[in-house]
């Protein structure tokens, strides 16, 4: 399970995320699929359970979708902006959207 | 390098409240966003450098104990209205490290936590407490001269944008631009061209406010979403003058609220064209140009839930991304998209 890295802050505005990343100073503005995903990932549901919501979401094939989720899932993490969940509850630190 | 390391020989020796030895018993009132903002503790000769440095920002029963006319506050929030108090302190030169400052860059140390601010820097240290109210504590070494008005502006420019996120509005890194009635903010940060675009927006007539920094502030609360008076569209957003300034924008000159008609991100390039930024784009060319606040760990929450708050009102400002060239044809696009009159655009 991935969960907001602790290392950023997020608000969602129209769909897209602005994130702040608060070691490096750096603002960054996500896409509307990557701002979904991240909203997606809160500690506790898993990979699979995003999938589940999207595709109540998007009309799209379930295999395909898989594919981009765990595509941006890999690359939000390999950018620092998700973690996994190692123990304890899920983190309240990030800011949700409004 | 640990805080204060940089400019301090001994920084556990840093205050660790509002005390210490004065300069003097004068006070200087000064009625920026936010405010006003009263300085006590001051030589005469640092409140005649500060009169002189400020200009109408002063007001003008500042320097008796006690002054009680004050400017009405920006916002209606709770705090609104408060007098920002600080103090100006002694500090012995010893206690700042010499080093040579040629090729420099210079950036205030910083340090903070949810309730205090500690900054280090030439000549100063300085403490932003909030007990509950914001209060400021700036300690110096230099009694007046050419250093002065420098060292406490570097301490001002800190105060008021922490007091700005307050009252939910934002200190910006922009070029400040009068046009047509309203103000246009070109936000970006050193090396962007807020002074270049400023210099072209001057040889076409805009007014230039600042070069470098500008307050946004958000409508008093309980304002409805109307155009006042002299506007023409209902942004009710406003851009207040500071006296923060590059190399242009007369700082001594006071000036009212301007509704914002538009905030353009500066983009250096060989052409000239607008280009509509997405709400979230916009929050986060805003966020990058907070200075001070956005460095800050512990304000960055609060600086995140401002910003789309002043950018998601009724009257949220238009926000572009600007190319702009040398030739400054930049100016008649935005006659063009931003008159307004034409509110659709703008």
């Amino acid at each position: 399970m991935l969960r907001p890295s602790s290392d950023i802050r997020f608000r969602v505005l129209d769909g897209e995320a602005v994130v702040v990343r608060q070691s490096a100073g750096e603002v960054l503005v996500l896409s509307e699929v990557a701002a979904r995903i991240l909203t997606l990932a809160d500690g506790s549901a898993p990979v699979a359970a995003w999938v589940d919501t999207l595709l109540a979401e998007f009309e799209i094939d379930r295999a395909e979708l898989e594919c981009d989720v765990l595509a941006f899932a890999a690359e939000l993490a390999a950018e620092g902006l998700l973690e996994p969940v190692t123990a304890g509850p899920a983190r309240q630190g990030a800011e949700r959207g409004v | 390098m640990s805080f204060g390391e940089q400019f301090l020989h001994n920084p556990d020796l840093f205050p660790a409240r509002h005390g210490g030895e004065t300069w003097g018993e004068q006070e200087l009132l000064l009625d920026l966003p936010g405010g006003p903002y009263r300085f006590a503790g001051l030589s005469t000769d640092q409140q005649r450098i500060l009169r002189g440095r400020f200009g109408d920002f002063c007001l003008p029963d500042s320097g008796r104990r006690g002054a009680g006319t004050v400017a009405p506050p920006v916002t209606a929030s709770g705090a609104a209205g408060a007098v920002i108090s600080s103090l100006l302190l002694r500090i012995d030169a010893g206690a700042f490290r010499g080093f040579d400052l040629r090729g420099w860059e210079y950036r205030l140390d910083s340090d903070s936590s949810p309730d205090a601010v500690r900054l280090a820097g030439l000549h100063l240290v300085a403490r932003l407490d909030w007990r509950p109210g914001l209060a400021g504590a700036l300690w110096t070494s230099q009694g007046g001269g050419p250093l002065f008005a420098g060292i406490f502006e570097n301490f001002f420019r800190v105060l008021v944008a922490y007091r700005l996120l307050e009252l939910g509005g934002v200190v910006l890194h922009s070029a400040g631009v009068l046009k047509g009635g309203g103000a246009l903010l070109f936000l970006g940060r050193s090396g962007a061209g807020k002074t270049t675009i400023s210099r072209l927006c001057q040889e076409h007539g805009g007014e230039v406010l600042s070069d470098d920094l500008n307050a946004l502030v958000p409508p008093p609360a309980g304002t409805p979403g109307k155009p006042a008076a002299g506007q023409a569209s209902p942004a009710s957003l406003a851009v207040e003058k500071l006296p923060f300034t590059g190399d242009l924008g007369d700082r001594r000159s006071r000036r009212g609220a301007a509704p914002l008609h538009g905030l353009f991100r500066l983009e250096k390039a060989s052409d000239d064209a607008l280009r509509p930024l997405s709400r979230a784009e916009a929050a986060a060319c805003l966020l990058a140009c907070s200075p001070f606040v956005n460095a800050d760990p512990h304000r960055r929450a609060a600086l995140l839930a401002a910003v789309p708050r002043l950018l998601g009102g009724t009257g949220a400002p238009p926000a572009f991304a600007l190319r702009f060239s040398l030739r400054g044809a930049f100016w008649s696009i935005l006659d063009t998209k931003c008159h307004p009159s034409t509110e659709a655009a703008c």
